[in-house]
């Protein structure tokens, strides 16, 4: 051939050049910021709302939500690799029912030592229901709705009636008081903040965590990357159960009893409401457990503002599912202009 | 010296899916040194090869040995670890994470890979931009550089150069030769015999699943390698479409059928004018992303144009889906096949896709039209024994099924993107075959192609982009490789 090409200039060149750092980072990250200051104007409306807003309140909200931060971030760990989980509401209720009934009445040294062999615990059952996902080829939503039912019977034969309890330095660590209620939200905020960091962390930087985002978004790449499709997933699994046992402990703490007549399918649906206000895909490899956190706060926030202002607490869910609907409508119309304007 | 043992070699390799057989026999050896072209039709079974040496699954049977050693590969970062790294034919990158991300996930970091990006003209490519919004052609180079920085003994290339510009694939093929000069091998599969025969050594060469002929390439020619592909009885099939080519008849054009006038669209169609007649076979071609893609997205009715119209049979098209243009008679034969296939259902569903399109047959087809899908199937000699899954035929057959679903429906002006990439030449002459005969019976077609020398073979008319205009147009008869090529680049021919 005898062309005197010039070199062409590859779209990718250009790309660099006309995306700024900045617009990148809000275009990747924009969710994120969006839902924590819709959860900071929340705050402040709700703070207006009321006649008295002090830390009372805030506490009140923390811990009240640090449970459903625990398992939405749960949730979201298995959904970003592909997955559904939807079992985490019953191993709330099984690690909250099994720590009532062994911790009641231990020193505080007996305590930690039970909490950390119930995380253990949670870890290797989640992992194993992980594990039967890969070897059945069963979808993750049927094999996990087995193991909802599953963890709810085990635990109303651990504690067959509402009982049992925790010691007061275990209930402080959750919500700042021994009783229960307190006005100091920061051992919660702690509480939420140490693990949560450490799980995007791992999960947003290291080898092994950036797999679960792969696996989630395109298995086949993902297997051809040399990531162990299996391991990845047992260990999505895994990390979701150790986070459910962290939100049945946040339970126990603030109600002070375990109860395993509670349903735990309801406490599921929240996480699955919260991971998709929080921005985690549905379809798996998309989502930051940074904004899962201030979502299932707003999650928990409705029913306070709901009746703050007022509204019958029976209208409140269909506000709130009306929310998620329209939530959801604004991030399609978001991403398609986005498309549209590539 | 040392006794000379082959890099790597196999034995009898063989694999099947369900009842299809892939591979029946394989063996396969390749030195130390020396750039190995793996050749067959489609459906011949090199893909498979490809993937049972990278371990993506392992082989029904048969032994590997990589420098003389047995040795079993338990998956694809064991192979890697042994020295066999791949580019696949889809990139191999994660789309909802950054190039950085990617790396990661393959235990490099970006300074590992930073000098090959370099050797592929990318070193300023920002790789915290996320895969998804970078272009086909980058990505197979990053996927490359990353093989690369795995420094393997044994760098396996499946169809690379499909997507890049000759420019890119010229990088490439510096790369292939400096892993021939420093010892190491590669094994390059491409469909463009040229390529081949300029950087190639020795070849391996498959037909229905064994290996029919090894080949020294030193002084051997396209045609010799084409009979070999083909085996003796299928090598006329060259010549067929040459004879199609011959048998051009000056059919009269009927009125115009599609016509573009003065297309804008987002600064990549920058005015595109035509005209396209009943019977006219029009050819488009041009180098990567000259706009061709959103032309055609414009005609099908997928996108809306910013200014001009999209005139069908006189009127102006008002599409705002394809399906609107479907109505109109303007049919798509998109360049992704997998895009317009329902992978898991049967041959004949797929064919008969269209048809539904009213609501009177949502349950059943009425009249001659399941008569037509079975006419369709047969005049398209489309391959049945995998019919159950169209995801499970080669790639070629896939091809044509979605040509097929228009076939067994009505179109007025059929628009082919690139409906022979990746397919073989014996499929690929009968798609000629087949549009030559759609056109001699009345309807209009454009036809996009990467492959320059199927203009003269197929169309009538040949239009050539850059930058989102028509720089060139002129007869296919006399549209050599080489006057297409200096237009396609813009540059006035000498």
């Amino acid at each position: 051939m005898t062309t005197t090409a010039p070199p062409t200039k590859s779209p990718a060149d250009s790309a660099a050049s006309t995306t700024p750092a900045i617009r990148r980072w809000i275009q990747r990250h924009g969710w994120t910021v969006g839902i924590w200051l819709t959860l900071f104007i929340l705050m402040f409306w709700y703070s207006t709302l009321i006649p008295r807003f002090g830390a009372f309140q805030v506490a009140n909200i923390i811990n009240g939500s640090t449970a459903w931060v625990f398992l939405a971030a749960a949730q979201a760990v298995v959904v970003i690799a592909g997955g559904i989980d939807l079992g985490v509401g019953g191993m709330l209720v099984l690690t909250s029912a099994t720590g009532a009934q062994l911790m009641d009445g231990q020193p505080i040294g007996v305590i930690i030592i039970i909490a950390i062999a119930i995380l253990a615990g949670a870890a290797i059952l989640n992992g194993i229901v992980g594990w039967i996902i890969t070897v059945s080829k069963v979808p993750d939503i049927v094999v996990t709705l087995g193991s909802l039912y599953i963890f709810q019977g085990l635990a109303l034969m651990i504690l067959p009636k509402v009982g049992g309890g925790s010691s007061e330095a275990f209930r402080w660590l959750f919500t700042g008081s021994g009783t229960g209620i307190s006005s100091n939200p920061w051992p919660a905020i702690v509480v939420i903040f140490v693990p949560i960091s450490i799980a995007a962390w791992w999960i947003g930087r290291t080898r092994s965590g950036l797999s679960i985002y792969a696996l989630g978004s395109d298995a086949n790449a993902a297997f051809l990357s040399g990531v162990d499709a299996k391991r990845t997933k047992i260990v999505s699994y895994a990390i979701a159960g150790a986070l459910s046992a962290v939100a049945g402990f946040s339970s126990l703490a603030i109600s002070g009893v375990g109860n395993a007549t509670t349903f735990g399918g309801n406490l599921t649906l929240n996480s699955v409401a919260a991971i998709v206000l929080g921005g985690v895909a549905l379809t798996g490899g998309i989502g930051s457990l940074i904004a899962v956190v201030p979502a299932a706060v707003i999650l928990f926030f409705f029913n306070p503002i709901l009746s703050a202002l007022g509204i019958n607490p029976n209208y409140a869910q269909v506000i709130q599912g009306i929310l998620i609907v329209v939530v959801m409508m604004v991030a399609g119309l978001l991403e398609w202009r986005r498309r549209r304007l590539k | 010296m040392a006794a000379h043992t082959p890099l790597l070699t196999t034995k009898g390799i063989a694999k099947s899916y369900g009842p299809v057989v892939a591979l029946r026999t394989v063996d396969l050896s390749v030195s130390a040194g020396e750039i190995h072209a793996l050749l067959g039709a489609n459906g011949a079974g090199k893909s498979t090869l490809v993937k049972i040496l990278s371990a993506v699954f392992s082989g029904d049977a048969g032994t590997i040995h990589i420098n003389g050693e047995p040795v079993v590969l338990s998956g694809p970062s064991d192979a890697t670890a042994k020295g066999i790294s791949t580019v696949f034919q889809d990139p191999a990158l994660i789309p909802d994470l950054s190039v950085d991300q990617n790396l990661t996930i393959s235990g490099l970091s970006k300074t590992d890979i930073l000098p090959w990006l370099e050797r592929m003209q990318l070193g300023a490519l920002d790789t915290g931009l996320l895969v998804r919004d970078i272009p086909l052609a980058t990505l197979r180079l990053v996927d490359l550089a990353r093989a690369l920085a795995l420094d393997p003994q044994l760098l396996m290339l499946d169809e690379i150069t499909a997507a890049l510009t000759p420019e890119q694939a010229d990088l490439v093929f510096d790369v292939a030769r400096e892993w021939k000069a420093t010892g190491r091998s590669v094994l390059f599969i491409s469909h463009r015999l040229s390529e081949i025969l300029d950087i190639c050594d020795k070849a391996t060469i498959l037909r229905n699943g064994r290996d029919v002929a090894h080949m020294d390439l030193d002084g051997v020619d396209e045609p010799e390698l084409v009979a070999a592909m083909l085996g003796e009885e299928l090598a006329s099939a060259v010549e067929q479409v040459e004879e199609v080519a011959d048998k051009v008849e000056s059919t009269p054009y009927g009125p115009v059928a599609l016509e573009a006038s003065d297309l804008y669209f987002r600064g990549r169609v920058n005015g595109v004018s035509f005209q396209l007649r009943q019977g006219e076979i029009l050819g488009i071609t041009a180098l990567e992303g000259q706009g061709q893609d959103d032309l055609f997205n414009l005609l099908s009715g997928d996108h809306r144009p910013t200014s001009g119209e999209v005139l069908v049979a006189g009127t102006a098209m008002r599409a705002l889906s394809p399906y609107n243009a479907i109505r109109k008679g303007v049919v798509l034969v998109p360049g992704d096949r997998h895009s317009a296939l329902l992978p898991q259902r049967s041959v004949r569903e797929n064919l008969s896709l269209p048809l539904y399109n009213r609501i009177g047959r949502w349950f059943r087809l009425v009249g001659d039209e399941s008569e037509r899908v079975s006419r369709a199937i047969s005049r398209l000699d489309i391959d049945t024994r995998a019919a159950s899954e169209a995801r499970r035929l080669s790639g070629g057959n896939q091809q044509k099924v979605t040509i097929g679903r228009w076939l067994a429906s009505d179109f007025d002006v059929l628009l082919c993107f690139d409906p022979t990439r990746g397919i073989d030449i014996q499929t690929k002459a009968q798609i000629y075959e087949l549009l030559k005969e759609l056109a001699a019976d009345g309807s209009a077609i454009l036809l996009y192609t990467s492959e320059l020398r199927e203009i003269p073979l197929v169309c009538d008319r040949v239009l050539v982009l850059y930058d989102g205009r028509i720089v060139h147009e002129q007869e296919a008869v006399t549209a050599t490789e080489e006057i297409l090529l200096t237009a396609a680049h813009a540059l006035e021919s000498a």
